[in-house]
């Protein structure tokens, strides 16, 4: 039995074009609603307590949390996609056993849904980039470095979310997984304000949840001061990431290949 | 040989599911499964089309292994699941086409495909509607069209016309005819032993994981039944009193129907002749008689 990203071939692309197909079809309910938390982030936090905060870390508090919003629309978009998309996809529509049906592997559909939930990440965050580009929160070249981490992140957190989709036997559980790690990712990992203010044991799991790394590098990009510690967060990410993404796919096709 | 299954198993944890199946099927040949629910016949189907691996024994499909070559094996057939898994975001033919491009099939050639198929399925006018749009027959049809979108050699289909209205079945059954005339080879499940007598060369048998007989219609009524069956509907009191006078002849009963068996006509004829207000059919024996006589009449999960 072949299993794995190694097994994929590069046909995989046309599991993820279906998606973009359907996604397209179903723009008007996709694209302003996905939005809409990101702009209330801005608006809410940036924008509505920052003026009480005003500074934070040296910096006004909108430029200081703008990494924590964009971070977040893609971390969570990709979540979403990953976990209630894919699983409906997988239980509810029969989708995958009608692929894997033709010549695409149970592999191939993992890793093309990783790769859009991917997608969908970075496009909400780019949106969401522009929106802040526009509102002349960056000052800074490297900034154009931001959607493609962006990418990154969001290719993590989706195949985590695939990871778990492969696991459960009901929507239920999904339940265990965001208030287990994807709320606590959202507010605990430097999104809002520095991981420093917890408390040690609070500190580590935030370090563990790779969203901390991802955002204390998109800070380094913003706001001209070095990341935490560039190397080992880089490490981080990409590890995870190759890690939960063969994990993930691994997992799908024995889910899908009983 | 198109299919070939030597000790075919299946275990799921501790249940059995196929339980060493031995079959072949010829290329060219209507081939049926049948058999009560949880017999067995989808995995078989699902370890044939490759989404389910065997656990034991050995299957091939064109003369490849399923677990080496299931890419291979999956690019020339075709499946009509029993379960309706269309896009249901899509339309019509939008469904055939993403269907087309897992197969790698060219965008002109699909699109030419795809208009040929609506045809052949009456799905023309269609092709446009979003798949809720559409009928439950409309939407068999469109499986069917899809299943046939890589030009298959072998086209594996799970109970292609429950719940159809009798129109719909009609016509999927002069399609699958028509598409066997071309060469294709049928595997097929049903609950229609109607439609396994008149759309299969051969019968597979199963009950219980296991491969109970297997023949060709007339084989298997010929070897199993006497040829004709009268059938009596009667009421309680009857149905004793019938049983005591004529239970020296070969019968059958569930509820208040009996079924007696007779190599002949004639040998009826004392039995209708004394209960002439009893509602009775006299008839040929059918797949359908085989199919009770093998598997019982006890209701299955």
């Amino acid at each position: 039995m072949n299993a794995g990203i190694l097994s994929v071939s590069p046909a995989f692309y046309r599991v993820w074009l279906r998606n973009a197909q359907v996604f397209i079809a179903l723009w008007k309910f996709n694209f302003l609603p996905a939005l809409a938390e990101p702009v209330l982030f801005i608006f809410v936090m940036g924008l509505g307590i920052g003026s009480y905060i005003k500074e934070i870390e040296g910096v006004p508090y909108l430029d200081f949390v703008a990494a924590g919003i964009l971070g977040s629309a893609a971390i969570m978009q990709a979540t979403f996609e990953c976990t209630y998309g894919s699983f409906f996809r997988m239980r509810i529509q029969n989708t995958f056993e009608g692929i894997i049906s033709t010549p695409m592997s149970a592999d191939e559909v993992g890793l093309a849904e990783i790769s859009w939930g991917a997608t969908r990440g970075m496009v909400n965050s780019t949106l969401v980039f522009l929106i802040l580009l526009v509102m002349g929160v960056f000052h800074r070249w490297q900034v154009i470095f931001l959607p493609p981490l962006m990418f990154l992140a969001a290719f993590n957190f989706a195949a985590i979310a695939l990871l778990v989709t492969s696991r459960i036997a009901q929507m239920e559980y999904f339940r265990f997984y965001f208030a287990g790690i994807v709320l606590p990712a959202q507010f605990i990992c430097g999104t809002f304000f520095p991981v420093s203010r917890f408390p040690e044991a609070v500190q580590i799991f935030a370090w563990v949840i790779p969203f901390t790394s991802y955002i204390d590098i998109s800070r380094s990009l913003m706001l001209d001061r070095p990341a935490r510690a560039l190397g080992p967060e880089l490490l981080w990410a990409l590890g995870t990431t190759l890690i939960f993404t063969e994990l993930a796919v691994r997992s799908m096709h024995r889910r899908l290949v009983k | 040989m198109i299919i070939e299954a030597k000790s075919l198993s299946k275990h799921f944890r501790d249940v059995i599911a196929v339980d060493a199946l031995n079959f072949e099927v010829e290329r060219g040949r209507c081939y049926g499964l049948v058999g009560p629910n949880g017999a067995g016949k989808t995995t078989t189907m699902k370890m044939i089309y490759c989404i389910t691996e065997p656990t034991s024994g050995s299957l091939k499909v064109f003369d490849l292994d399923v677990i080496s070559h299931p890419r291979e094996i999956k690019a020339r057939l075709g499946v009509v699941p029993q379960e309706n898994n269309l896009d249901p975001d899509l339309s019509t033919s939008q469904n055939l086409r993403v269907y087309a491009r897992y197969f790698g099939i060219s965008k002109d050639v699909a699109a030419s495909r795809c208009q040929e198929l609506l045809e052949f399925m009456h799905l023309s006018d269609r092709a446009d509607s979003p798949v809720p749009a559409l009928s439950g027959g409309m939407k068999r049809r469109l499986i069917l069209a899809r299943a046939l979108i890589n030009d298959p050699e072998l086209i594996i289909l799970d109970e292609p016309t429950t719940g159809l209205d009798p129109q719909v079945r009609h016509l999927i059954w002069d399609r699958l005819l028509e598409l066997k005339e071309r060469g294709i080879t049928l595997l097929l499940t049903t609950h229609y032993m109607e439609e396994a007598q008149k759309l299969c060369d051969e019968v597979l048998i199963m009950d219980e994981a296991r491969s109970v007989d297997v023949g060709t219609p007339s084989e298997l009524i010929h070897s199993h039944m006497r040829p004709y069956v009268l059938e009596l509907r009667a009421d309680r009191g009857h149905v004793a009193e019938i049983l005591s006078r004529f239970g020296h002849l070969e019968h059958q009963s569930s509820g208040q129907n009996l079924y007696f068996y007779g190599n002949a006509t004639e040998e009826f004829n004392g039995l209708y002749g004394a209960y002439p207000e009893v509602e009775h059919l006299l008839r040929p024996a059918s797949l359908e008689d085989v199919f009770l006589k093998l598997t019982g009449r006890e209701i299955r999960q």
